[in-house]
């Protein structure tokens, strides 16, 4: 298919058919998706729930055969085994084996990976300790929180030190604090020069911590690229800002300087104003002796670009 | 060289997974408790004291190392699937016919585990009632290890493309048929028809014939064993287990896990 070095995976018009019923009949959650992930990157593969993604993924891993069209990984086809020792797998809401201890288990997965017994063991204390479990590596998962097992088991898709990982949906199912736990893993596995491919349905997510997307609704993808450039360009995006302490003729004059709406609630007010402004804004508002209390980047951009999609699709 | 060590690796963890379930170790104390109560049930009788007391003994491991067998071999390959560890597994360099290979092996690994504890609890019990012991009965119940370890065979290879339920009836249809396919034989040379004599003479050669396992009576009443009775079976078990191996290897190979 492609023979560009810096293509990491590459799917070209890949369809799946699933059955539906008693399976006479056949439903499409696959419709001629294309891609390609680069080199270095944390790509985003991005859509609302039963969009296709884990379908999409599963073809990946080789889970299960794509109806039309193929699919590569690092040059090899997705039917392969060997080249599997190059990528790393979380499935979505991952179940292990409970009856393990955490180092039992990175023990299993790095002996499947082929990881030299004399190496398996430091491999496994760096892992525990990577993703901060170091405390932990002795008890059985069965007593692991849901954060915990999501540690582990990014654990176990780097055990043998892969050059590409596919997550599927990491972040999902967790509270904040394991979720910025997750999230500053991901980007350090960038930081070791990694490819990432991840599933999810979470737009906060995609923002913080994706370089490029692809966004797939209903089976067919919708966009691929740069999220900057999906997202307009940011100096168009609006933003809120919440003032504090606003002397009475200051409310007038920012309706006026920045041709924005004034809302005010007791002595806050909040105006709405381009992000290319902000700067000013907040200059005229110190300078007053007011006080800034928020800053907000108003981002729904996402949430309603799917939603967007999803009509143009229903049409 | 590293496919060998992926499917030991594999195969440990069967062990491992079956020997930290509670399920198991109720079966096996069970079977033990029928082995042990062969002694009371063997006291009430004056005739035949030590055969009544092995034969309960021998036929409590063949029933309890089939009740294993099917709860091992079918439950353990469908929780894979079912609870999802299958797919991290498959995104290793491990191919489908690794994993079931590995997968054969450690329960039949299991299963021999609980054969020996049944055996030691045999030559216990048979010990404490002065019953003879031979090789004979060594025989026997090697025999029954390898039965099960084809029994086995047979419940991974409807696990590997359908649910449970279904895979843990035709298991336990193709044992008893298996069983009955030599006296189902038997019974059709002497009809009349046609029609009888070729079904139970398919059925005799397409379902294994587990009869061919079953050296209880001579172990018991001390006849004789040849080689023949002892070899034929085992070979066969191999070329039947192989077969029905690369079977379950083909289906799973092609099946999509949705
Ligand atoms: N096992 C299955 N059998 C039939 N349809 C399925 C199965 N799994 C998923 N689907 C359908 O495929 C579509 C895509 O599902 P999925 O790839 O899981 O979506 P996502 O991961 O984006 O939430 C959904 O419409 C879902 O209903
Ligand atoms: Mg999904």
């Amino acid at each position: 298919m492609t023979s560009d070095p810096d293509v990491v995976v590459d799917v070209r018009d890949v369809c799946k058919d699933f059955p539906v019923g008693m399976g006479f009949r056949k439903k499409r959650v696959l419709d001629g998706i294309s891609f390609q992930v680069r080199k270095g990157e944390i790509f985003g593969f991005v859509g609302p729930n039963g969009a296709g993604k884990t379908t999409t993924l599963k073809i990946l891993m080789g889970l299960i055969r794509p109806t039309e069209g193929g699919a590569q990984i690092l040059g090899h086809d997705v039917s392969e085994t060997g080249f599997r020792e190059h990528i790393g797998f979380l499935p979505e809401n991952p179940y292990f084996y409970d009856y393990l201890t955490g180092r039992e288990f990175l023990r299993f997965y790095a002996e499947l990976c082929g990881v030299p017994r004399g190496e398996r063991r430091g491999r496994i204390a760096t892992l525990l300790e990577w993703v901060g479990l170091e405390n932990a590596g002795d008890a059985r998962l069965r007593t692991y929180s849901k954060g915990m097992l999501q540690r582990i088991g990014l654990a176990q898709a780097l055990v043998h030190d892969p050059e590409v990982v596919f997550l599927d949906e990491p972040m999902s199912g967790l509270d904040p604090m394991g979720r910025v736990e997750i999230r500053d893993l991901i980007l350090r596995l960038r930081a070791d020069g990694k490819t990432v491919f991840m599933n999810t349905h979470i737009l906060p997510d995609v923002e913080m911590v994706c370089d490029r997307v692809a966004i797939i609704v209903k089976g067919k993808i919708r966009y691929e690229g740069q999220i900057e450039t999906f997202l307009k360009s940011g100096e168009e995006r609006p933003t809120q800002v919440v003032l504090a302490r606003v002397p009475v003729e200051l409310a007038p004059k920012i309706e006026e300087d920045f041709e924005s709406e004034v809302r005010g609630f007791q002595d806050r007010i909040e105006v709405r104003v381009a992000e290319k402004d902000v700067g000013a804004l907040l200059w005229l508002a110190l300078g007053a002796g007011a006080d800034v209390i928020s800053v907000t980047p108003q981002r729904a951009s996402l949430e309603s670009i799917f939603l967007n999609a999803v009509e143009e699709v229903g049409q | 060289m590293n496919s060998f060590r992926r499917i030991r690796a594999i195969a440990v963890n069967t062990v491992l997974e079956a020997i930290r379930h509670r399920v198991l170790y109720a079966l096996l104390f069970f079977a033990l408790i029928l082995i042990g109560g062969g002694m009371l049930l063997a006291t009430l009788s004056y005739v035949e004291r030590e055969r009544i007391l092995q034969d309960l003994g021998l036929a409590s491991i063949r029933l309890f190392g089939v009740a294993i067998a099917l709860f091992v071999g079918v439950g353990l390959i469908h929780k894979e699937v079912d609870r999802r560890t299958i797919y991290t597994i498959l995104s290793k360099p491990v191919s489908r016919t690794h994993f079931l290979i590995g997968k054969y092996l450690g329960l039949v690994a299991t299963l021999w585990l609980q054969v020996v504890i049944m055996a030691a609890a045999f030559v216990g019990v048979s010990l404490l009632a002065g019953a003879p012991l031979d090789s004979g009965h060594a025989a026997a119940i090697g025999l029954i290890a390898v039965e099960l370890a084809l029994v086995v065979s047979v419940a991974v290879l409807f696990s590997s493309f359908t649910t449970p339920m279904l895979a843990s009836l035709f298991t336990v249809g193709i044992y008893i048929v298996g069983h009955l396919s030599r006296d189902l034989r038997e019974l059709g040379r002497q009809s009349d028809a046609d029609s009888v004599r070729y079904v139970t003479e398919f059925l005799y050669r397409v379902f294994p014939d587990l009869e061919s396992f079953n050296l209880s009576i001579q172990a018991v009443h001390g006849l004789t064993i040849t080689s023949r009775e002892v070899g034929f079976p085992v070979a066969y078990a191999a070329c039947y287990a192989a077969l029905l191996l690369l079977v379950a290897s083909w289906v799973f190979s092609r099946r999509d896990f949705r």
